[in-house]
Formats: structure tokens, C-alpha cells, sequence
């Protein structure tokens, strides 16, 4: 049997940094469904917040986010998240990350939405991925065991306790029980339950639909961000980072519209608040064909454009065939990130004693109802950071956790009898239409305009698509590499997902951050100033409200 | 419009050897290659390819298109199919077919470690590093590891293709303690190496051009 001290499942921005701290002290492995280096953490563009100057302040970086949030972030956990930041940049500097520099050689910085300062750290608009790639080198260094292309199918609980997990590798088409201390997760979102989103193919929310199943708490989930830019038709995401360095947004009519919506801030306003404007402005007629509007770079003279946005003018020339530095791109909102996940500590351990999660995955919570652009990259290394660092020290102080041989059976068994086949009793039906359907649904009544009729009838529609995938049998043959297998369990975790966040999205009689209900278009602090908290329950997802850490902020209105 | 693909099949549990598969499907010119290998896979989900960000960042589905190592994500239908509609997708060369479209991608991992593919950074860095010399590393860090120059070239010297880009970055990197002494780590004459430079913006599909190094 394969034993780790610490088992890391996800191999992007927070898993490997969550590696790399854990191993100073542990036995760390990393359990990846894809090679690291694939992670969809190195699809992010824009930048890292961090205060690296004196004009700036950590204090005006946490208000900056506490507002964002819609008030919905818990602040100590803010706290942390602006006051680790700069130390992980300065970090990740010492490990060979090439950040773009200011004349002075020092770390450039550029404007995102919602904040007061230039305050993102960025390497033109490759910053995920370069530091990606930086950590996975460092994980070569440090000789961390990975396993890639292994899925978790299962966390392995006994007596109320994380003990292990129950894996599947792809290549071998075979199933192991891995034994940990600790398991940490950082699988990320489950961008790819919407039928328009930024996010790879990968993303289908695994981990926190398993977690779900084994009794954690998640939180939030109704809370989806909408990123106001990507390509219209494909939804590839346009970087913040096109706005942060001076694009602008305009209507059919070659109107900056934002000025109707946040006299101030303009283009940089938060991504929930130009999301709206975008679909407001197509609504009321004034976009191109009734269904985009334009991003325009073409002011900001093809120098800048080569040189701060390369990706962004590559992406928009190969899938969009329009060169940004000349013309205008033609842009449609669509899911981007989950707010909600896994709820954590600020030292990410979840209600499950033994497991812990950072990243995506996470709802610790910094983001609250609405995340600002750059704050989740620098969440991936803060929180990756602080979860490896407690996993080794709970590893070292703690003995194996007992897992019986009735569990590793119990969890093995389950699997096999999924296979055991005569389920499947309408013919035609297939995870592709079930999936189609529930995406379909998704993105159309649980989007960025939300109403309560709608959100019952996408909760009745979801349970009925339940029951179809129950009756489906599984992809039978034991061959490497079986994708349709896995499409199967994905569409699986994707189903227990939306049921959640539609579910709690139908709750929430409130409109706060990126959840807006056209019947109810009010934030409703008396009311609604609470965390959803969703757990697994016999019928379906049974929610609770838990309260918001407010440690300085108190709830004010929120303008822009 | 319609397009043939023409997919490279083997299952080791069951073929003795590879075949070739047809698949017709109905695609737009400005689609992606893997847009149609999507298609394909709804016919015959037992199809095995990797994918995941389909924006050419992630280097999953790095294939052999019509002979050509490349990324299906990067590739528009209408540049892949000619005239008669068709194109040839095969796993990528100079690496073992593992499943259909999947090749074994341990053996060019462990490539990159020959060259210490990582900082050793020096103890008096002083934290500040010119514009012009972040970009110069900037370039060679977007390497996105899909494998396609491995596939295209034949290795110079004794280190693979992408483990050169990531030996030749770090030897840019004025963080870096080992600095120059990387370029003998990578055991390749200087001649080859500039070569190896030079072909490279042709073959990656990222156009990475190494700039700044003195051989």
C-alpha cells in the first residue's frame, strides 16, 4: 500500500506551493489529474496583489477586499491574505520568477479592478503560468513524489477522520488506496459546470464534490464570478490586466458605458459590477448583434500591447482573428471562478479533521461574494503556503490515523459494483446530454441576472437530471487512458455541484457581490450577512447560515 | 464545413498493432483542430487524446498534425484540412504511443532534470534586476512543456529540446549561482547550440526565441 504523511491532491499554484512548504518537514506527494505543469492556475494572465511599496499599505489592500466582498469576506482571514503577500512575492522573487520590472528594477505593478493602487505583481500577462512552472521546477528540486493523471475518486474516513484516499491512475486503468496524515486539497473550481465559461476542460470541480460526499462543510456556492471579458463564441479569457493597462469598454453606439454604472472606477470597477453593465448594455439593445459589446486596446499603440499583453493579443488574433493593437475585440461575459468551496481556517483545515484545502477549492473566506482580480492568485500561494506549513506540523505531531480494512474494502467495493452493469435503461441517454443540459441550464437561469422562479425550476430540471445519471452505466472497459470514464465521474460531481449552488442561490433572497436577484435587487444585511453553508444530506444538500468574521470593517454601502 | 479526420488507434490491451480510424464531422473553418477531435471522441468516447485549456497554454494536446508536430488547440481547422477536407492526426514522434493520440510523457519529464532546471539562487542577489534582462527570461519562461520540439528535432547533444529552453533561460538568470556553467551542464557544442537556437522560434509553438546568449 502507497503511504504519504502528507498527500497533496492537485498539482497547480496552490498544491505545489503546498508541497514545497510541507516538505521541509514531511513526506509529501502530489496527486495530480493532470501533469502539474497542465494545471489551469497557468491560464491566469493578470497579476499577484501585494503591497511592495510605501504609498501603498497592507490596511488599504484589506479594505479594498472587505469591500469588494461585498462584505461577505471574513476578515481575519483577509487579514492574513494582504499581510502574508508580499513575503510570498519576495519568495516566489528568490525562486527565479521572471516579474516585469519598473526602470528602477524593482517589481512593476499594474492596476486591477476594484483596487486603490497599482498593486498586482505580474509578468506581462503570463503570471500564472511562469509561476507555475517556477514551483514545479522547484518540486524537481526538492525530489517531491508526483503522481500525475491519477484521479481521486474517494477520501477515505474513519471514525470521522481523513485516513487516505482512494485514487485511480489512468495510465494503468487500476485503483489504489493511498494511506496520509493529512490530505490537501487544491483541485480548484468547477468552471466547466457552466456552458460558457474561461475555465480548461479540467476544471469540473472534483474536489469539492468529493468532499461533499465524504461530510465536509462547503460554503457560498451560490457566489459565482462571471469575468466581464472573454472572447465572445469561445470564452477564452481576456486578461483584467487589458483593462488594468488603460483598455476601455464600449457599446455599439462606441460609448464607454461604464460611466453610466461607476462614474469612478470606469472599466476598473469590480468584475460582478462591469458583468452587469455588459449584459445591461446587451439587453437594452446597445450591443453588437444583441449579443457583445467591444474591448478596445487600439488607443494604447501596438508598443504596449507587445509588450504587456502578448498572450491577450495572441489569444484574441488566433481564436477571435482580430489584432487588439488595430481593432476592437468583441467581448461577452462568462463563469470564470467559484467564490464558494471547501470552508476553511485560515490554516485551510476544513470541518473534516485531517483534511485541509486551499486555492479554488477553498472558501476560507477572502473572496466573500465577489473576488477582486488578482487576489486569487496571490490566495494560491498565501493559503498553499500556510496549509503545507500546518499539514507537516500536524503530520509530525500525530500518529498514522487507523484505517481498518472494512473501509479500504468498503471504498473498493463501491467502486467495482459501480461497473457491475443493467443499469442503464433508456438506451440513447449519454453523460453528454446530461451534462449539456445541466450546463445549459446553469449558465441560463443561474448566471449573472438570477430571479426565484427561475432558480426553483433550474433545482427541479437539476434533480431530474440526477436521476438520469443514476440510470446510466459507467464506461465499462478496464482500458488506459479511459476519458469516457472519466467524463462519466466528472459529469457526476459537476450534477452534485450545481445542485448547490442553485439551491443556494434560490435561498439567498438578496442581491450581494456576483449574486444578483432581479426580485429581490437589495443586499440584505439584517437578513442575509451570513455564510450559506451546504452539507451533504439524505435528499440533496441541506443548508445553514454561519456568521462573517468582522474584525474592523462594518458593512457600508458599496460604490464605485 | 465537413472534415475527415484520420486518427491514429491503438489500444495495448487489445491491438497487436496501430490503425488508422476515419471520422467525419461538422465543423466551422475558424474551429480548432481540437474542437473536431471533441467531435470525434462523442462518437467513439473509447477515443484517447489529452486536452484541458484549449487556449494554448497548458501543451496537452500536443499530436502530429498531417506529419506536423503541433498543439490541436493552436491549429484552425481551416489551416489543417486542404482541399480534400482531411487531416492526419498521430501521436507525436520520438514518443511511445501509450493509447490512440496519448503518448508516455515520463521519459521526457525526466529530460529536464539533466540540466537542474531550477534557481540555485545566489546568496548576494541584490533583489533588483533590470527591465530588459526580466524579459530576456520572460521569453523562454512562456515555455508551456508541450513537447512538440522534442518531437521536431532531433535532440542536440545529449540534453532534449525543452530541457535546452529551460537550461539556456537559467543561464540568463543573473539570480542564478551556477550562470555560465550551465551551458558545459548541458553538454552541447556551441555550434549545435546556436543552431538549436536559431531553428527554435520555427518549431515551438510559442515562437520562443532565446536572446542574449554569448557563445
Amino acid at each position: 500500500m502507497i503511504m504519504h504523511e502528507v498527500l497533496i491532491v492537485g498539482g497547480g499554484l496552490a498544491g505545489l506551493m503546498a508541497a514545497l512548504s510541507a516538505a521541509e518537514k514531511a513526506d509529501v506527494a502530489v496527486l495530480s489529474k493532470l501533469y502539474p505543469t497542465r494545471s489551469h492556475s497557468g491560464a491566469a494572465q493578470g497579476g499577484f496583489n501585494a503591497v511592495m511599496g510605501e504609498e501603498d499599505s497592507v490596511e488599504a489592500h484589506i479594505f479594498d477586499t472587505v469591500k469588494g466582498s461585498d462584505y461577505l469576506g471574513d476578515q481575519d482571514a483577509i487579514e492574513v491574505l494582504c499581510s502574508d503577500g508580499p513575503e510570498v512575492i519576495l519568495e516566489l522573487e528568490r525562486l527565479g520568477v521572471p516579474w516585469t520590472r519598473s526602470p528602477g528594477g524593482g517589481i512593476a505593478q499594474r492596476p486591477l479592478g476594484g483596487a486603490g493602487f497599482p498593486r498586482a505583481c505580474f509578468a506581462a500577462d503570463f503570471s500564472g503560468h511562469v509561476v507555475l512552472h517556477i514551483l514545479y521546477e522547484q518540486a524537481l528540486r526538492r525530489r517531491i513524489k508526483i503522481y500525475p493523471e491519477w484521479r481521486l475518486i474517494e477520501l477515505l474516513v474513519e471514525d470521522g477522520r481523513v485516513a487516505g484516499v482512494l485514487a485511480y491512475d489512468l495510465a494503468r486503468a487500476k485503483t489504489e488506496v493511498i494511506r496520509s496524515k493529512v490530505v490537501v486539497l487544491a483541485t480548484g473550481g468547477y468552471g466547466r459546470a457552466f456552458a460558457k465559461t474561461t475555465n480548461a476542460i479540467a476544471n469540473t470541480g472534483d474536489g469539492m464534490a468529493i468532499a461533499y460526499r465524504a461530510g465536509a462543510v462547503l460554503a457560498d456556492m451560490e457566489f459565482v464570478q462571471f469575468h466581464p471579458t472573454t472572447l465572445y463564441g469561445t470564452n477564452i479569457l481576456i486578461s483584467e490586466a487589458a483593462r488594468g493597462e488603460g483598455g476601455y469598454l464600449r457599446n455599439a453606439g462606441g460609448t464607454r458605458f461604464m460611466a453610466d454604472y461607476a462614474p469612478q472606477k470606469m472599466e476598473l470597477a469590480p468584475r460582478d459590477l462591469v458583468s452587469r453593465a455588459i449584459f445591461r448594455e446587451i439587453k437594452e439593445g446597445r450591443g453588437y448583434e444583441g449579443k457583445y459589446v467591444h474591448l478596445d486596446l487600439t488607443h494604447l499603440g501596438e508598443a504596449l500591447v507587445a509588450e504587456r499583453l502578448p498572450q491577450v493579443r495572441d489569444l484574441s488574433m488566433r481564436y477571435a482573428g482580430v489584432d487588439p493593437a488595430v481593432a476592437p475585440m468583441p467581448i461577452e461575459p462568462a463563469q470564470h471562478y467559484s467564490m464558494g468551496g471547501v470552508r476553511t481556517g485560515v490554516w485551510g483545515e476544513s470541518s473534516l479533521p485531517g483534511l485541509l484545502a486551499a486555492g479554488e477549492v477553498a472558501n476560507v473566506s477572502v473572496h466573500g461574494a465577489n473576488r477582486l482580480g488578482g487576489n486569487s492568485l496571490l490566495e494560491t500561494v498565501v493559503f498553499g503556503r500556510r496549509a503545507g506549513r500546518r499539514a507537516a506540523e500536524l503530520a509530525g505531531k500525530e500518529p498514522w490515523p487507523v484505517l481498518s480494512k472494512t473501509t479500504a474494502a468498503r471504498s473498493l467495493e463501491s467502486w467495482s459494483s459501480m461497473f457491475s452493469g443493467g443499469k442503464q435503461i433508456v438506451q440513447e441517454d449519454s453523460t453528454f446530454l446530461i451534462r449539456e443540459a445541466a450546463t445549459s441550464i446553469m449558465t441560463s437561469q443561474v448566471g449573472v441576472f438570477r430571479v426565484g422562479d427561475e432558480l426553483a425550476d433550474a433545482v427541479e430540471k437539476l434533480k431530474e437530471l440526477k436521476k438520469r445519471y443514476k440510470k446510466l452505466d459507467p464506461p465499462r472497459d478496464a482500458q488506459p487512458f479511459n476519458y469516457a470514464l472519466m467524463e462519466y465521474l466528472e459529469t457526476g460531481y459537476i450534477l452534485d455541484l450545481c445542485e448547490i449552488i442553485a439551491g443556494g442561490a434560490l435561498r439567498r433572497t438578496e442581491s450581494r457581490g456576483a449574486h444578483y436577484r432581479l426580485d429581490y435587487p437589495r443586499r440584505d444585511d439584517l437578513n442575509w450577512l451570513g455564510h450559506t453553508l451546504a452539507r451533504r444530506g439524505e435528499n440533496g444538500p441541506e443548508f445553514s447560515s454561519g456568521p462573517v468574521k468582522i474584525t474592523r470593517y462594518q458593512p457600508q454601502e458599496r460604490g464605485y | 464545413m465537413k472534415v475527415v479526420l484520420n486518427i491514429s488507434r491503438f489500444n495495448p490491451e487489445v491491438d497487436q498493432q496501430r490503425y488508422f480510424q476515419e471520422f467525419s464531422v461538422s465543423v466551422e473553418g475558424h474551429h480548432t483542430v481540437l474542437d473536431a477531435m471533441l467531435q470525434a471522441w462523442r462518437q467513439e468516447p473509447g477515443l484517447s487524446f489529452r486536452r484541458s485549456c484549449r487556449s494554448t497554454i497548458c501543451g496537452s494536446c500536443a499530436v502530429s498534425i498531417n506529419g506536423t508536430p503541433g498543439l490541436a488547440c493552436q491549429t484552425l481547422i481551416r489551416d489543417a484540412a486542404g482541399a480534400d477536407g482531411r487531416v492526419i492526426l498521430e501521436p507525436l514522434p520520438h514518443f511511445r504511443q501509450l493509447k490512440d493520440l496519448v503518448v508516455d510523457l515520463e521519459p521526457f519529464f525526466e529530460s529536464l532534470k539533466a540540466v537542474l532546471p531550477w534557481v540555485v539562487t545566489r546568496e548576494d542577489y541584490s533583489g533588483r534586476m533590470a527591465p530588459e534582462v526580466s524579459r530576456q527570461l520572460e521569453v523562454p519562461a512562456t515555455c508551456i512543456l508541450c513537447g512538440v520540439c522534442d518531437a521536431a528535432m532531433d535532440a542536440p547533444g545529449e540534453a532534449a529540446p525543452a530541457a535546452l529552453v529551460k537550461g539556456l533561460r537559467l543561464t540568463l538568470d543573473p539570480r542564478d549561482a551556477l550562470g555560465e556553467h550551465r551551458l558545459a551542464l548541458m553538454k552541447v557544442p556551441p555550434d549545435i547550440l546556436k543552431l538549436f537556437i536559431k531553428n527554435l522560434p520555427d518549431r515551438c509553438p510559442k515562437g520562443i526565441a532565446v536572446q542574449g546568449i554569448k557563445l
